[in-house]
């Protein structure tokens, strides 16, 4: 029986994070009433002249170089007809024939292995506006609401080449696209606000065959899980048609969330012919070289770069220094409590620990006030335990860790002058257990430490009051 | 002459609704349309540089301001039909297993 290989190729719309719109200036912020941040030129009025928002071309090409692309000097805007609701003007401008950055790839893991997926085109493009179905999905809708205002927001479009080989390695890919956009501060990569979507082709080929099978576009992928899902249930749709000895139709299908399965999606109009000609309306683009350096300064360290200098420099396991690569919010507090002096592990272990429970619940504490809970641990003036109380309460008050603790009285007690009183009392209380110690039960010894303790409610420094019990046993 | 079947593709992607005798007028332009263009085709241009814009723009570009939109009622104005704020659309697609 042939067995089949799976080829995945993905193309991701990333929304420029820009103030503006794309080709005119029109307000691009996310959740103003339907239908207010539209004007002539968005709406494709007749007479209105588009202009490129500087900015946008910026990201574009600041997202082409963090993929590795060539940013091509050169670069022309075409027209893109076709009629469909979202598309107020009925037809798209982007970049067909002539994009604005080609030949790149992105670097990333996949459990331990270090791969490669090439990015083949990068191209700025229009957005085109929001439809609101009537039911549950589009193929089930009698009518749909339009609303525009996202009609003209920058887009780029990321197209790979197809050597992603199984849904899990689209859906690592996706996510560390989606990291490095907003590493880079190009986009705010919310795929429940729609800033980042995601179409999925997917193909079976014979294994080991060179030659690609026909392909099915997958769309509606809203989430990481929705693209390893839809993939999965794709691979499994096609290989079953394939081992039936059918044929894949090349088609568009949507995939449906709930009944977790791709459904065909058949047009009502002719199959699609754009007729793509050069955009009249809006000049070709010259980029400056100059300007490309200005820009490539401006990229910050990537996320792979971080890995790296996390693992290498400072000794973090993959899986430490993943979750402060993944949370940037994470490793800048990382970064600045590295500064003041602890150790690497330690930080890292708190990071992780409670406090990223309760951050997440209630947002970051500033690094000073955790500075000084990690520095009165690490001082021995309260013990680890404790400090998880203190912890809860940095994010309750206003005080700094050694406020509270003052305010708790929660400072470990070392003092032998104050703690072997309380041996005294604890061994005269209990005479009988002495005896029996002294005449070689020791494993009693450890009831005396917990009496100690409990009467100073923990606060007893542990290795003192050993040491004063075995001097007051030994009498 | 041009087909007849390729004037009435034309006519629906361009959401055109043609009557008989429309579709035998556009039949003759775009046939007359096409021969001229044939002509130029005679013409060598290989030395020549394509041309997308007959007006050569350099880099002109605009600040990423926020400006003025249309009020939504001026928006919707447009129209046929509208639903709180957004304009209502029929049908998109057929569902089919």
């Amino acid at each position: 029986m042939t067995s089949y290989d799976t080829v995945i190729g993905l193309e991701i719309h990333v929304a420029l994070l820009t103030q503006s719109k794309f080709l005119c200036s029109c307000s691009a912020s996310f959740g103003a009433p339907p239908n207010s941040q539209c004007c002539p030129i968005c709406l494709g009025l007749p007479g209105a002249l588009p202009l490129i928002n500087e900015k946008a071309v910026e990201y574009a090409t600041k997202a082409g170089l963090a993929l590795n692309c060539q940013i091509n000097h050169f670069s022309r805007f075409d027209r893109k007809n076709y009629f469909y609701p979202d598309l107020p003007k009925a037809y798209q401008i982007t970049q067909d024939a002539f994009p604005l950055c080609t030949k790149g790839f992105l670097e990333y893991y996949v459990d331990d292995r270090l791969v490669q997926t090439e990015i083949t085109r990068i191209h700025l493009e229009e957005e085109a506006g929001k439809l609101i179905h009537s039911g549950a999905s589009i193929v089930d809708s009698e009518y749909s609401l339009v609303d525009y205002n996202r009609a003209g927001i920058p887009l780029i479009e990321i197209v790979t080449a197809p050597d992603i080989h199984h849904p899990r390695q689209a859906r690592l890919f996706l996510e560390q696209l989606r990291l490095l956009m907003s590493y880079i501060g190009v986009s705010d990569t919310k795929m429940e606000e729609g800033s980042l979507r995601c179409d999925a082709n997917i193909s079976l080929k014979p294994n080991g065959s060179s030659v690609l099978g026909t392909k099915v576009e997958i769309k509606n992928l809203n989430s990481f899980r929705a693209l390893e899902r839809a993939l999965e249930y794709e691979e499994m749709r096609q290989s079953q048609v394939l081992y039936r000895g059918g044929t894949i139709r090349q088609e568009s299908r949507t995939w449906d969330d709930r009944a977790g399965k791709t459904m065909s999606m058949r047009s009502k109009g002719d199959a699609p012919d754009y007729r793509i000609f050069p955009e009249p309306d809006v000049p070709p683009l010259y980029l400056d070289p100059v300007w490309v350096e200005l820009i490539r300064a401006t990229i910050p360290e990537l996320p792979l770069e971080r890995l790296r200098r996390l693992e290498g420099q400072y000794g973090l396991s993959r899986y430490e220094a993943t979750f402060l690569v993944n949370y940037p919010d994470f490793g800048e507090l990382f970064f600045a409590l590295v500064s003041q002096h602890f150790g690497y592990k330690s930080i890292v272990n708190f990071l992780m620990g409670d406090y990223a429970r309760l951050a997440r619940e209630k947002g970051h504490l500033n690094p000073k006030r955790i500075a000084g809970l990690l520095k009165i641990v690490d001082e021995g003036v309260i013990s680890q335990t404790q400090g998880k109380g203190v912890l809860d309460d940095l994010f309750s008050s206003d005080l700094s860790a050694r406020e509270i603790v003052e305010e708790k009285g929660l400072e470990v007690v070392g003092d032998p002058g104050r703690l072997r009183p309380i041996a005294r009392e604890v061994l005269a209380a209990n005479r009988e257990l002495v005896s029996r110690f002294q005449n070689g039960e020791t494993k009693l010894f450890g009831f005396f430490v917990g009496q100690v303790m409990r009467v100073t409610q923990g606060k007893a420094d542990p290795g003192v009051v050993n040491e004063l019990l075995r001097d007051e046993l030994g009498k | 002459m041009i087909d007849r079947r390729e004037v009435i593709r034309m006519a629906r992607l361009a959401r055109l609704e043609l009557s008989e005798m429309e579709i035998d007028q556009y039949q003759k332009d775009l046939t007359s349309f096409l021969t001229s263009g044939k002509k130029l085709q005679q013409v060598d241009v290989s030395r020549v540089e394509g041309t997308s814009h007959a007006v050569s723009v350099a880099h002109e570009l605009r600040k990423d301001e926020v400006g003025k939109s249309l009020p939504q009622e001026a928006v919707l104005l447009g129209g046929p039909q509208v639903q709180d704020g957004f304009f209502r659309v029929p049908r998109i697609v057929e569902a089919q297993e």
